[in-house]
């Protein structure tokens, strides 16, 4: 566990380096703010201890700095200032503890230890890995009942193994942790580490390979017997778990991530030759346009690369590979010449995904699997709403996305119908807001023709309109319309009724189907 | 439960690997692999699965196809089939859902967790 302390105080700060290197934490220390600031920034902390009387930036704004910047650390202030107010002002700063000087340093250490507890996923205070056991408070490592003698590095070693048991950890993860960054070790040091603390646990009795490596990628344990982890977890862990949703054992995950490791040796170059075939593609597109089979190949080999990608866990470049394939449908990729702007983006895209795979040499996380309880009206989780509007008065339509943003909304406006179908199949709306006088095309006959359609039958479409009669009203709902609103409206009222639609068809269709699975 | 044997039919090696290493690991249930509509509809007439993971987008016979002909065919028409797709769209899914498939699993998924959704669509 690695911990900045922030603190000019020379005397204050060689006692708490003595005390919490005693414990076996790694400390970092700084004597101003700003340097507060260059190492909180830069490097990873378990924890930071900050005075508040500090030269450059004080302490408290060092506090509010980190937060603002997305930084969660723990932060334990310190200060000469008992007074409340005092306090209020530290904790409200973004603090998670408040130490008064003088203090006691026990005390002090306790609260660290307190503050390390609460961040930790699971709120053990013992560690267990099949036989072994490590007590935190205690320094205490055993396995199967025989204590173990451990080197300080060596203990926190083999600590940060077991708090971070779900994923691979590289050797730079384990020099960056383990190591003060004043420290210049390499990775030799670290395979010597845990080449020593291997011949310590095979001296107990452990498995050669307790702890396993996966060559040129990083380091874990081992999954033990299952019989064995669940006899001595389930007793400790039972509070911890309480509220965990139900997954496969850690070791379990650890496994699956050590099997995608060695999957994606070949998956990669199989995904490196799909993105040659989309080069082709776009060289192809920039002489004289698509074929309508050249484009639905181009889009088959994104939709293809987005579940695969995505299926390694490799979310920013299943991303991209889906926004490629909504791209190759754009009916423009037909025309002899296609606008250079599209092909730039086209590009662009495929650029970046080219890269990000190529740049991909490690896999260390695992995919969470899509939305299974998620209803059929709405994706949740991952996509917002999306919401078509189409209406020919365009400055109200530029006002809109800004309006509906907030609602979590995503918007796309539509002035000229004659695109209407293209836009359509391209958006795939949740749900459609439409005008009824426009030019070309009226909304109400546009509405119809919607009803007559699969799959749009069942699209929620809601009329909004200057025209506020009773009879065009009566007409929207008879070609089929779910809702009438009348011009002007405030945004955050079409909002609402643009949710409560939504939420209407989502429970309808939880209705429909009994229960909220994807269960037809 | 008792152990069940699932025919994942997706022409991506990648995707069947992932699959069967999962299933196989949470669960230890069978795997059997089909590469397209046509092998796997062959996989599914001599091997009776308990459910079919089909995967919607395939080139020559797509998932769609692929599942009507199960369907017309009586040695498997009273096969689940659930389909895997990475379109997770209203629009789409009201198809699959008037086509009559069981129920349908977003790409990407973690595999360990595939058991327990299939038993869940399938309320086994």
């Amino acid at each position: 566990m690695k911990i900045l302390v922030v603190e000019d105080d020379e005397v204050l700060v060689a006692v708490l380096t003595k005390s919490l290197t005693a414990h076996h934490y790694v400390v970092d220390v700084v004597k101003d703010g700003e340097m507060g600031w260059i190492y909180g920034s830069t490097f990873e902390y378990d924890l930071i201890v900050l005075d508040i009387v500090l030269p450059k930036l004080d302490g408290l704004c060092l506090c509010q700095r980190l937060r603002t910047e997305g930084y969660t650390t723990p932060i334990l202030l310190l200060t000469s200032q008992n007074a409340s107010t005092a306090k209020v002002i530290g904790l409200d700063a973004g603090a998670d503890d408040y130490v008064v000087k003088p203090f006691d340093v026990a005390e002090l250490i306790a609260r660290i230890r307190a503050l390390l507890r609460r961040s930790q996923t699971s709120s053990l205070p013992l560690l267990v890995w099949g036989e072994l056991l490590l007590n935190p408070s205690t320094c205490e490592v055993s396995y199967d009942g025989q204590a173990l003698t451990l080197t300080n590095k060596e203990y926190e070693l083999l600590e940060l193994l077991l708090r971070d048991s779900q994923h691979l950890l590289s050797a730079d993860e384990i020099l960056d942790r383990l190591w003060s960054s004043d420290e210049f070790p390499s990775e030799a040091t670290v395979r010597s580490h845990i080449r020593r603390l291997r011949h310590k646990l095979v001296a107990v009795g452990a498995p050669s390979d307790f702890i396993a490596t996966v060559h040129g990628r990083g380091y874990y344990l081992k999954a033990p017997n299952t019989g064995d982890q669940h006899s001595l977890a389930n007793s400790t862990k039972l509070a911890a778990d309480a509220h965990a949703p139900r997954q496969s054992q850690p070791s379990q995950q650890q496994q699956y991530l050590e099997f995608l490791n060695q999957l994606w040796l070949t998956t990669k170059p199989k995904s490196l030759e799909q993105l040659d075939l989309l080069w082709r593609s776009l060289r192809k597109l920039r002489v004289g346009g698509f074929d309508a089979q050249g484009q639905r190949q181009a889009q088959e080999i994104a939709h293809k690369l987005a579940g695969t990608l995505g299926t390694m866990g490799l979310t920013l470049a299943m991303q991209l590979s889906r926004q490629l394939e909504t791209l190759f449908t754009n009916p423009e990729l037909l025309k002899k010449q296609v606008e250079k702007h599209l092909l730039e983006i086209l590009e662009s895209l495929v650029k970046g995904l080219e890269q990000t795979i190529q740049n991909t040499e490690v896999l260390h996380s695992i995919p969470i699997s899509g939305v299974t309880g998620s209803n059929l009206a709405i994706a949740s989780g991952q996509d917002s709403p999306r919401v078509m509007i189409v209406d020919d008065d365009v400055d109200y339509l530029r006002s809109l996305p800004k309006l509906l943003q907030p609602w979590g909304f995503k918007v796309t406006t539509l002035a000229d119908t004659k695109d209407f179908w293209q836009v359509l199949d391209l958006v795939l709306p949740d749900i459609l807001v439409l005008d009824v006088n426009m030019p070309q095309i009226n909304g109400l006959e546009l509405c119809q023709a919607l009803r007559d359609k699969q799959p749009w039958q069942r699209l929620p479409i809601l009329f909004l309109s200057v025209l506020s009669d009773a009879n065009t009203q009566n007409l929207a709902f008879s070609v089929g319309a779910d809702d009438y609103i009348c011009k002007p409206i405030v945004g955050i009222d079409l909002a609402n009724r643009i949710h409560n639609r939504l939420k209407r068809v989502q429970s309808y269709s939880n209705y429909r189907s009994n229960e909220p699975q994807e269960r037809f | 439960m008792s152990s069940k044997r699932i025919l994942i039919v997706d022409d991506e090696e990648s995707i069947q690997t992932v699959v069967q290493f999962g299933i196989r690991m949470a669960a230890d249930w069978e795997v059997m692999i089909a590469s397209s509509g046509p092998q796997g509809i062959a996989m599914a007439c001599d091997h009776s699965p308990d459910a079919i993971l089909l995967d919607v987008m395939m080139p020559d016979m797509d998932g769609i196809a692929t599942f009507k002909a199960l369907q017309g065919n009586p040695p498997t028409a009273h096969i689940p089939v659930i389909f895997l797709t990475a379109k997770a769209q209203t629009s789409e899914r009201r198809q699959f859902q008037d086509l009559g498939v069981s129920g349908v699993i977003t790409k990407p998924f973690n595999s360990l967790d595939l058991p327990d959704q299939i038993a869940r669509i399938l309320a086994w």
